[in-house]
This record gives structure tokens, sequence and C-alpha cells, in this order.
């Protein structure tokens, strides 16, 4: 291989790892952009998942299973060993419905809301060079993703267990829609508590001057995957709350 | 015109580094038993003793306290927590990072410069493909005779699989880890990865992921195949849950070292480095991090519901509950297979570079060789059902899903064709790295014919389940792709450690290992067609001969590799001096001196001409 080592002289030659903000903003939107598509490649396994047990309803069991329906257990536990099945009602088959569409697409909303704080910060600082409107849309934009995690927790919560008799133990299992909302949304909030990371990380960055309107590659990274996570919302909402029982 | 770039970099004296001087294996080692124990403690303590799940989330949750601790006590966490206080590095402590005056320390440590990544990665390979050798051992030596009790028979199956998934594990990193970080970068004439710290980042959980792989090996309990087919895996005992975490774990490092190898090729490229002055290994490298970023969503997807099931009574496969095993062979073999061809790819095309280099020549038609491996690539994700033709999943796809795979011997075919025309008519240096060439040649032959055998349903129908699948896939991984990493290795090797890897010794490495495969794995074929099942600890007496030909023939490898492991220890500081350009190539990693420097460059070139111009007075007409 031929080279000239003379006529190209690397206006930041002293410093590999230390180059301007510019510079190093071009690979960091391409990382961003390849992360955004394992993470879009991640969420069409997600959603595989959820069509292929829907469509396969093994046993009929996508939104049922023999069991017993849950608020007849005593004492009201949700994570107990039953022993002495003597003492249980007759197993039956349990259905257990589809989960609050309402909750699903106000968990969808606020993230939605969240990103367009996180826009409207990234815009602030970038077009108007406007740190102080930064730092607080950056952070009410954090505070509502966070409201977006406590609805994320509840909606986990939501999802109904059935007291499931198998052949040597009774134990309480999810139906096939259960199991794929457990992932479902477990993927979302494990995205959301990743928002609230970097949210925390952009307002405390900014408030200690490490952003600036000068400085300001990071906050549109954030904006990008933010902006995905909301568009991921929408689609798994739409998803899962229009294909949902079988008919 | 070529030219060595020497080094003439400042020696800079400085306090950089802050937390990191404290940081390395030890206390890596030190944070993850400590984390491991205290997520032990906390979980054993809080999760009511008869639940079911109890051991598989307590496992679980101490796995992640392993990682954890291990990430914190390594220096991985570091930089993250800083940012997030608004704390970034200084110019400083970025110098600290990359291991600059710090010696052989910075081995040890979470360094961020890519070379030492690359010497990170020789090493974590050779380690993985030890630990894995050693069991392969243990495997063949139970099969020397029929009815051997060598090892308990569940005992075995956790061997076959912790081999499976060590040596799937090991072969991925064996050639894009060591020379994807090592000489990469500087083929492009960039001065380091796109994104250091993740590229440390990528090697150090890697590690993590291998100390949690080992310890299914010390739990047990993992008896169903690195595969590990649901739903039989719910029934497995705690080893399972390590297992899975481990994948879980390797692929938040492939993922990582993948954009990151993407990154840094098609944004660091200096001047003049067009895309088809690449050298082709950068290529080969690039398209297997794009394919690693494809099929690795569904490896950790599939490890992550496995997980579930076991641990929060989810039912994603099993039956009685809603589930399916199916969803499982999918998931995993929608990633299966392209992962063949991660691990394929780079090897082909290091073999590719070292064929060009050592016959003076051009790689033979430059675009067909990209073409094949992108073709490769893309055709790998629509081939995964396949490995189902057996099992009754979708028969009525069968014949799409056989010819999607047989067209796989096109591209393949290709690479054939650029072998073989690059070596054409070349002046060709038999020198150690082109022995393993045609090792790789005559062992991938055998491997692609049979593989087309076996994309025949009829054929496939007949052999699937038997010891011919075995041989086949051992010609592909051992045969060829351990011989194109052993290859890359002794070409790079010089470049490395400023040192040949000895010829005498590295010649008979290659020739216990070339005889060693085709005793093992030809004998393994005729066990294979005579219908010997895959995956029993003990067989029918009529499989006697083949199979203590097939352990002879392991014992054989095995020597070899310990003669080759035992070359590459001593010429790291004993071997013939090798000077900056041993082999006379043009792509620059060789135009830098040996050791690179820090930062590869003092001044980044400007290129000018493609990377196998070497003449035509060399070439024989």
């Amino acid at each position: 291989m031929s080279i000239d080592t003379h006529s190209h002289h690397d206006a930041h030659a002293d410093g590999g790892h230390h180059e301007p903000p510019e510079v190093v903003d071009g690979r960091q939107r391409m990382a961003i952009w390849l992360f955004i598509g394992g993470d879009a490649l991640t969420l069409g396994a997600l959603f595989f998942t959820y069509l292929y047990l829907r469509g396969v309803n093994t046993s009929g069991h996508w939104m049922s299973m023999v069991g017993y329906p849950g608020p007849q257990l005593p004492g009201g536990h949700t994570w107990a060993y039953y022993t002495g099945q003597e003492s249980l009602p007759e197993a039956t088959t349990v259905v257990t419905g589809p989960l609050s569409a309402g909750l699903n697409w106000l968990g969808t909303l606020v993230t939605v809301v969240s990103a367009g704080f996180i826009w409207a910060a990234e815009r602030a600082l970038r077009v108007a060079k406007n740190k102080g409107s930064f730092t607080l849309l950056a952070g009410i934009g954090t505070l509502v993703a966070l409201v977006a995690v406590f609805i994320s927790f509840h909606q986990l919560a939501a999802v109904p267990q059935i007291l499931s008799v198998h052949a040597d133990n009774t134990v309480l299992a999810f139906t096939a829609y259960g199991s794929s909302m457990i992932i479902i949304i477990g993927s979302g909030l494990v995205h959301l508590m990743l928002l609230v990371f970097l949210g925390v990380g952009l307002t405390l960055r900014s408030v200690r001057g490490a952003i600036s309107v000068e400085n300001w590659y990071q906050s549109r990274l954030v904006r990008m995957f933010w902006v995905w996570v909301a568009i991921s919302a929408v689609a798994i909402s739409a998803l899962t709350t229009t294909i949902n029982t079988i008919h | 015109m070529t030219t060595t770039l020497e080094h003439k970099a400042p020696v800079i004296k400085h306090e950089g580094g802050g937390l990191a001087r404290h940081q390395n294996f030890l206390t890596a080692m030190i944070g993850g038993v400590a984390g491991a124990f205290i997520a032990w403690a906390i979980s054993h303590h809080f999760f009511a003793q008869d639940v079911r799940t109890t051991s598989d989330a307590v496992a679980v949750l101490t796995g992640c306290g392993w990682i954890v601790g291990f990430w914190l006590g390594i220096g991985a966490l570091n930089a993250p927590l800083a940012w997030l206080i608004g704390s970034d590095q200084t110019r400083k402590d970025q110098l600290y990072y990359a291991g600059e005056d710090q010696g052989t320390k910075r081995y040890w440590k979470y360094c961020t410069d890519h070379k030492v990544v690359g010497v990170q990665y020789i090493v974590m390979t050779m380690v993985l493909l030890g630990a894995g050798g050693i069991l392969a051992m243990a495997i063949r030596t139970e099969l020397i005779v029929p009815g051997n009790h060598f090892v308990d028979q569940q005992v075995y199956n956790g061997f076959i699989a912790v081999h499976g998934m060590l040596m799937i594990l090991a072969l991925i990193v064996a050639v894009a880890g060591p020379w994807g970080n090592f000489v990469v970068p500087i083929m492009c004439g960039a001065k380091d990865m796109a994104f250091p710290r993740l590229n440390a980042l990528s090697l150090w959980t890697l590690v993590g992921a291998a100390g949690l792989l080992l310890t299914t090996l010390a739990v047990g309990s993992l008896t169903m195949g690195w595969v590990v087919l649901a739903p039989i895996t719910d029934q497995a005992g705690v080893g399972m849950d390590f297992f899975a975490l481990a994948i879980l774990v390797f692929t938040v490092s492939t993922t990582v070292a993948g954009v990151n190898t993407i990154c840094t090729v098609f944004t660091m490229r200096t001047k003049g480095m067009t895309l088809e002055r690449l050298p082709i290994m950068v290529w080969g490298a690039i398209i297997a991090a794009a394919l690693g970023l494809y099929a690795f969503p569904y490896f950790s997807l599939v490890e992550a519901l496995q997980i579930l099931d076991r641990t929060f009574s989810t039912s994603f496969f099993i039956g009685n509950a809603g589930g399916t095993g199916w969803l499982q062979a999918n998931l995993f073999w929608l990633m299966g297979h392209p992962e063949v061809y991660v691990i394929l790819i780079p090897a082909v095309a290091a073999v590719f570079e070292i064929a060009a280099v050592m016959a003076r020549k051009p790689v033979f038609s430059y675009r067909t060789a990209v073409a094949g491996m992108v073709g490769l690539a893309g055709l790998s994700i629509l081939v995964w059902a396949h490995h189902m033709f057996t099992t009754g999943w979708a028969p009525t796809l069968g014949g799409p899903f056989m010819v999607t795979t047989e067209l796989i011997s096109i591209p393949t075919g290709l690479f054939f064709l650029v072998l073989i025309g690059t070596l054409w008519r070349g002046n060709i240096w038999m020198k150690l790295p082109t022995v393993w060439v045609f090792g790789f040649i005559a062992n991938f032959i055998i491997a692609g014919i049979t593989g087309i055998y076996l994309s025949d349903i009829p054929i496939d129908n007949q052999l699937h389940g038997t010891m011919f699948v075995t041989a086949h896939f051992h010609y592909v991984f051992v045969g060829s792709v351990l011989f194109g990493a052993i290859g890359a290795l002794a070409f790079w090797y010089p470049k490395v450690t400023g040192r040949y890897l000895d010829e005498k010794l590295g010649r008979i490495s290659f020739w216990l290992s070339f005889i060693g495969v085709q005793v093992t794995f030809l004998a393994m074929f005729i066990s294979g067609l005579r219908g010997m099942p895959r995956r029993y600890a003990s067989y029918a007496f009529i499989f006697e001969h083949t199979n203590f030909i097939s352990t002879m023939g392991a014992y054989m490898i095995m020597a070899g590799m310990l003669v080759l492991m035992g070359a590459v220890i001593y010429c790291w500081n004993h071997g013939e001096p090798s000077g900056s350009n041993p082999w006379h190539a043009n792509s620059l990693e060789w135009l830098v001196s040996t050791p690179p420097p820090l930062e590869n460059f003092d001044v980044l070139p400007v290129v000018t001409e493609d990377p196998y111009n070497f003449g035509k007075e060399l070439v024989r007409s």
C-alpha cells in the first residue's frame, strides 16, 4: 500500500482519544443508530414471540390454564407454594383476559410525552442556545419517564397468575399471554430505567457545565435513543392492545 | 512508495487514572466474588425456601452479582458513573486508561488501547479453547471403547454442553477478537477503535461471561447439550441458570464489539482509504460484526426467556401452560446459523489476506470476495429451519429451506474461487501462515461438501442425529475456522511481539493437527454413516473401531495444540526477531513500527494505492 506520510497532517493528531466533540459526534451517531437497529431486532423478536405463541395457542392456553382462579387463594398470597391440594377448590379452566388497554396506552403516552420534553430540551440547547431551558426540560422529561417506570411496575404487578396443578406439584404460573406481556413490559421497563439514567446524566451534566450551547452533541444522541424508545412503546401498545384475544 | 512510520511519541509523566490506578484483574475477581456472595446472601434471605423456583432465582441473582461486581472491580463502570455526575475524563486519564508507560501491567487492567485489548483477546481465546479442549479430550476418552466409565453419564452430558458452548464462544472471538482489535484499526489508518472504553468493556464482559459458563461445570446439572433445547431445560438444575446468564452477558459483549468495529471502519478510515482499498480482512471483520448484530438479539432473548421460565413461572416453552418448545428452537436457530458465519467469515477473510501476501498477488477478484462474504451473511439468515428438518416443525417449509441452504454453496464456492485464484501462479512463500492456509483449504472442502449432503432433506433425515453431523461441523469449526485462526496468529504474531512464531514447532503443530483432524473426523463420518447417534456416552460394539481411531486422532490434535501453545509462549520472548514487516506486506499495520506505538501513527497517512500492489515482477507470467 502506498502512502504519503507528509501531506495529511491530522489537525487533531495530538489526541486520537481527545478529539473535538463534532468529530466524535459523527461516529457516536452511527453507534446510536446501530444500537437502535439491534434494539429494533430485539423488539422484532419479542413481537415474533408474542405472535407465535398466540398463533399456535398451545392446548388452548394462550389466555387460560387449568388451575384455580387467583382470588380464591387463601390469604391472597401470590408467591406461595401450596401443599395439601385437598383444601383447594376444584380445578377449572381459568381465563385471565387481556391486561388493561387504558393503562397500556397511558404508559405509552407518558413515554411519548417524556420524549417530547427531551426533544424540546435538545432544540432549546442546539437551536435556541438556551441552556437554562435545556436543564429544565431535560429534568422534567426525566421525571415524566420516571412516571412511566412506575406505570410499568404497576402493569407488571397486574399480570395475573394462576395456581396451576402439575403432575408432581402445584405452582403459580403465567399463561402464554401473561408470559409474553411480562417480557414485553419488562423489556420496556429496562429501557425506561436506562432513559432515567440518561436523563439524570444530561440534567446533572448541564448543571455542572459539561453540556453547553457549544457542546450539545450528547443531548442529540440521548434524544435519538429516547425517541426510539417512545416509538417502540407505541408499536408495543398498538400490537398488544389490538391483537391479544383468540377469536 | 512504502514507508515505515517510527514511533516518536514523547514520554509524558502524569497522574491521571484516578480510581483505575487501583483496579485490575485481581480486584475484578475480588469484586465479582464479593458481588456474587452479597447477591446470594440477599436473595437467599428474601426468597421463601419452599418455592419451586427459588434456587434458580438465587442462582440468577448470584450470577448478576458476579457480573456487576466484576465490572466494578475492573473499572468498567468508572466512566459511566463519572459521566452521570458530569465528570469527564481528562487527557491524562485517557492516556492512563490507554496504558501509557505501564508496561505489562496494562494487560491485567481495563486498558483502552486496542492493541492491548487484542493481546488480551489472544490470551482469552487460548484459555477458552484450552478449557474446551480439555473437555473434548474427556469426551473422546469416554468414547474410546464402548461402555467406558471414565466419567458419569450425566457429567458426560454436562461436558458436551459446556465443551460446545465454550468452543462456540472461543471461535466467535478467535479471529475477530484478537485481529479485529489489534490490526483492523491500524489497517484503516485509525489511531484506535472508535470507542476505546467500549472496546475494553467487550473484552472484560467476555471474561465475566466465561466465568459464569465455567461455573456450570462446578454446579453441574447441565445435561441437555449446548443448544439447551426447551422444555427439558425447565427440568435442569441451577447450572442452566448460569449457562443462560453467561449467554446473555456474552451477547452484550458481542453487540458492543460489533458496533465498535463497524463505527471504526466507517468513520475512522484515513484519507485515501476508500472502501475498495480496504484490506480484505477489514471487510471480513465488519461483515461478521453486522451479522452478529442481527443474530445475537435472538440469542439473548431466547436465554432471557429460559431464565424467566425457570425463575418467574412464565410459560414460554412449557406446553401445558400455553408455551411451546418450537419457539425456543426457532429463536435459537434464527441465531444459530448466522452465528456459524459470524465465526467463519473473519477466518476466511484472514485466509484471503494471508494468501494474497504470501502469494505476492492481489486478492483474486476482490469484489467477488466481498460479495461472497456479504452473500453468505445474507443467505445465512434464511436457512435456520434446516436445523429442524427432522423435528417435524412446518414440513411444508422444508423445500424452501432446503433451497436456501443449498444456495449457500454458491458464495462458499466463490471463496474457493478467490482463494485458488489468488494462489494460482503466485510466487508462494511457503512459510508457517501459508501452511495453515493450505490446511484450511483442504478441510474447508470437506466441510463444504458434507454440508451440501446435510442440506438435502432425504439425506438429512438419515444422518441428522448421527455422528456424521458432528464430524461435519467439526470440519467447519476445527478444520476450517481454527486452522484459519492459527494461520492468522502465525501471520500477525510478528507484529504483536516483534518475533516469528517458531517455524519448526509451528509445522510440527500443523502436521499433528492436520493429520489428527483427518483421523478423528473421517472416522467419525464413518461412525455416523453406520448409524452411531451423537450425544451418547456409550455405544454399540459395531462402532468400536472407528471411535477408537477418532479418539487417537483427537489426542493427535491435542498434541498439536500443546506444541502450538508452547511455541506461542516460548517465542513471545525468545523467538527469532522479525523486524517490522517480515512478510514484506503493504497494508498499514506492517508500515508502523513493531510493536506499534500508542495511537499507532504520529502523522496519519494518506493512502494512494490498494494494499495488494506487490508489483508484476513477483508474479509468474
